[in-house]
């Protein structure tokens, strides 16, 4: 019980940054490489927030949202958009958010040093809550609670809104969706942003998760992030928060019962399974081939 | 700054990327070689003899055999499973194969584990830069190969490609495995300069490392990867020359490079290289004999019959039960409304789709049971309502590669220099320039296939459709966007191929013209026949009148505007 509750919140900060990762993905058609480094930047922006600028984790979350809707921006207009009418597109979207991402990282390094970072002590409650036999903390509620707050009102978003509409009328034809007075840039650079932002809050949650950000932390989730978005379905956004859930479990149990140095086996060998037998993904739609 | 070691990193960094250029050429995105490399490398290292015992080039020799073997053997194991898979997919499921390799050397005791593998320094610079050649000759050469070509054709429409019969499964595996065994050398290279390989130096970053390096240095020319490969090992060390100490900004830099060549250099560094458009300077008289001969079935014999063909999508009949025989010989005109099943039942005839009821025999091959490059095998060419042609190649090239049924393999043949290659070769590129003289796109042979305009772009996919010299020639509105002078050119075409013996089966809206170039026309009209016969009987045929102008009242009253029924 506990270790499935452990499970449930790592998974959510999974599914969190996934679901930015997959978002892009489902409307626009291009992986973002650049949205691993979003969570980096906005871990070491949040501990400086709390430590330096002295304020409450609970201000510098909205704080980092801001800031990673702004990366967002960034990531847009320059690796995504000046490629969209190339033939390699695709390539080329791929190695300009490496670029852009190693530029991001290096800022960091250059802002922050080499070194792992924590938050100052006592920052957030660590007071554990027994409840039926098990132990969670206060921070640990929180992040499950932002987390599936902030999924829901994503999901609530496309689904309902007239900016959502834009965003699946752009993800089934870009062109129609032009003439028909959708202003794709704009809705392009909106979902840039949302996305960025939900990696950036992915980011301080998981390094208060954890109490630690590094320069590497990026690197080491891009892999999970797209094993995620693989299983759960390239651009579904429930398929990305189950699949998020799915790898938390599958970790923690994995390094209960075979041992840690054996865990990430574990995901990459479900993902490696999902492609072969069903690619589309748990909940992703099969694109039908045009001839 | 051109140190030993610099230059020894510049040939490792370009034979890596080597092996990802060999996927890239066919349109693949795989970063599965990390996984090949860490295989070749550890395998190598630990089944030959130290160098101490047998000498130090037998031994580096010995090791490359071995890795080679194993990074293809590793590349045709996951390439079998993982070949259907397409763009990111393919990406994913290769890195993720690479990290799973990475976790299980990391977690074995004959690897040494996370402290790793020491293994004797032996590469040199020179060993390092020979080797470099042989790979860097091995892609030249196959660049202007019928293998070659083959590729960069599958990159840039792979359905088109299929349809110009080649085998594009076969053709994505061969190339996986090249790229699974430069890998492996790469792998052994890196293992015998570094002294002490770990899982972590064929890590992630290390795929992603080799991918940027063959993609800034070009993925569409060979010199690609020794362009990139120089860039991004000189950039750190020109930094370091120019006195740049702070741990940021070389990474900042390097990678604000990165971004600047792919945002304004679309085909990488060799871009900046211009290349050599071939032409053929004349005719030479030997041409035929070097291709491939087909037999065509003899005139009047049925070329292909279809039987109760249907087509149904989710209850919608968009071919229902077709009976249509062709004969050699024949220009038969296939016309309806928009949305008649016009191009459905091309698509069936040609293998693209598969009837949900019904048989159809084309040349010979039952259509719907072999894959599409079967079907252009027996003889099957074809041309696409929308165009479908190799962009980014030139038109000559486009026709060359129309020709690869009829000409022969040449890509080993070129390695080896033979003179039987250039033959080959020089009597593809004559094949290709008569098709396009045919078509009147001589002048233009040179001209990326992207840029030319909309009408020479059909008559170039009529063009690359002869080329493979098929007996039966399917145009699917090849007229569309011509103005009637360019439509009566192609209405004689159209008539001197079939003088030559082609039975062609003309799909067009313009009527005019299928009445004036067709022996016999057949009408569909929501997915049916409803009329068939010589161009005379068919222009008379109410069925067809109404099918086209409207219900038979709306013509008895001249005075009301005519609606078409355009289902």
């Amino acid at each position: 019980m506990q270790q499935l509750l452990n499970g449930v919140f790592i998974g959510s900060i999974y599914a969190l940054f996934a679901i930015g990762f997959t978002l892009v993905f489902g409307i626009l058609d291009r992986l973002n490489l650049a949205h691993p480094s979003v969570f980096a930047v906005s871990a070491f922006v949040g501990i400086e927030l709390v430590a330096e600028g002295g304020l409450s984790v609970w201000v510098t979350l909205p704080i980092l949202l801001v800031v990673g809707a702004v990366l967002g921006l960034v990531i847009e207009r320059v690796a995504f958009r000046p490629l969209k009418n190339r033939p390699d597109a695709h390539f080329a979207g791929l190695i300009s958010s490496i670029a852009l991402a190693g530029m991001f990282i290096a800022l960091l390094q250059w802002r922050y040093g080499p070194d792992t970072r924590r938050f100052p002590a006592g920052s957030f409650p660590e007071t554990p809550i027994q409840f039926a036999g098990v132990s969670v903390t206060v921070l640990q509620v929180s992040i499950l609670l932002i987390s599936i707050a902030l999924m829901v009102g994503l999901t609530w978003l496309v689904a309902r809104s007239r900016l959502g509409r834009g965003m699946r009328a752009i993800a089934e034809n870009p062109t129609a969706a032009r003439v028909l007075g959708v202003n794709v840039d704009r809705v392009t650079a909106v979902t840039f942003a949302i996305s960025s932002a939900l990696g950036a809050v992915a980011g301080a949650l998981y390094a208060m998760n954890v109490n630690s950000a590094q320069l590497g932390m990026g690197a080491a989730i891009e892999l999970k992030g797209l094993a995620v978005i693989i299983v759960g379905g390239m651009g579904s956004l429930p398929g990305a928060l189950i699949g998020g859930l799915a790898l938390g479990l599958a970790e923690v149990f994995a390094v209960q019962y075979i041992g840690s140095s054996w865990r990430d086996l574990i995901a990459f060998g479900l993902l490696f399974l999902i492609l072969l037998v069903r690619p589309q993904g748990l909940f992703g739609a099969r694109k039908v081939r045009e001839v | 700054m051109l140190t030993d070691a610099t230059l020894t990193f510049v040939a490792l960094g370009a034979i890596f990327a080597y092996s990802f250029y060999a996927v890239l050429v066919a349109g693949q995105l795989s970063l599965g070689q990390a996984g090949f490399a860490s295989l070749a490398a550890f395998t190598a290292a630990s089944l030959t003899p130290k160098p101490s015992e047998i000498g130090e080039i037998p031994a580096l020799l010995l090791a490359i055999v071995i890795g080679m073997a194993v990074g293809s053997a590793a590349a045709v194991v996951l390439g079998l499973p993982t070949m259907h898979l397409r763009g990111v997919f393919l990406a994913i499921a290769t890195l993720a194969f690479a990290e799973a390799v990475r976790i299980l050397i990391l977690n074995q005791e004959w690897t040494g584990g996370a402290q790793g593998m020491s293994v004797p320094k032996v590469l040199t610079p020179g060993i390092a830069w020979v080797v470099l050649a042989l790979v860097a000759y091995w892609f030249a050469r196959m660049g202007r190969s019928r293998y070659g070509r083959a590729l960069e054709a599958i990159r840039e429409d792979e359905l088109a490609a299929r349809a110009m019969g080649i085998d594009v499964g076969r053709h994505r595996l061969m190339a996986f495995v090249t790229a699974g065994a430069v890998a492996g050398l790469y792998g052994v290279l890196w293992a015998y300069y570094v002294r002490l390989i770990a899982p972590e130096d064929f890590g992630f970053t290390a795929a992603i490392d080799g991918l940027v390096t063959a993609v800034v240095g070009g993925s569409t020319m060979f010199v690609g990867p020794l362009l990139g490969s120089g860039f991004q090992t000189l950039i750190p060390e020109i930094q370091r020359a120019l006195g740049v100490e702070a741990g940021w900004i070389r990474p900042f830099v390097a990678s604000a490079l990165l971004l600047v060549i792919i945002l304004f250099l679309p085909g990488g560094l060799a871009s900046l290289v211009r290349r050599r458009v071939r032409l053929p300077k004349k005719h030479s008289p030997t041409g035929e004999r070097a291709l491939r001969t087909r037999v065509h079935p003899g005139r009047g014999e049925v070329v292909a019959s279809l039987e109760g063909l249907s087509k149904e999508y989710g209850g919608v009949h968009a071919v229902e039960k077709v009976d249509l025989e062709l004969r050699s010989g024949e220009v038969v005109g296939l016309i309806g409304p928009n949305g008649a099943g016009k191009t459905t039942l091309v698509n069936m005839i040609s293998g693209l789709l598969h009837p949900t009821s019904g048989h159809a025999t084309v040349l010979g091959t039952k259509v719907g049971r072999v894959p599409v490059h079967r079907v252009a095998q027996a003889g099957v060419s074809r041309t696409f309502q929308h165009s479908k042609l190799f962009n980014r190649l030139s038109a000559l090239e486009n026709v060359l590669v129309g020709g690869h049924l009829v000409s022969r393999p040449t890509f080993l043949r070129r390695l080896l220099w033979l003179p039987s290659a250039r033959r080959d070769e020089l009597a593809a590129l004559d094949h290709a320039a008569r098709c396009l003289e045919r078509v009147g796109l001589t002048d233009l042979a040179s001209s990326r296939a992207s840029s030319l305009s909309y009408g020479d772009q059909r008559r170039l996919e009529i063009a690359r459709a002869l080329a493979s010299d098929p007996s039966l020639l399917i145009l699917d509105e090849p007229a569309a966007g011509m103005n009637h002078v360019e439509a009566n050119r192609l209405s004689d075409l159209i008539g001197s191929l079939a003088a030559d013996g082609l039975t062609i089966l003309l799909i067009e809206h313009n009527v005019g013209m299928v009445l004036s170039t067709c022996d016999r026309i057949v009408v569909l009209n929501f997915g049916k026949v409803i009329a068939s016969g010589t161009p005379d009987e068919v222009a008379a045929n109410p069925t067809v009148i109404e099918a086209y102008l409207g219900s038979a009242e709306a013509e008895s009253r001249p005075t009301d505007r005519t609606e078409g029924s355009h289902a």
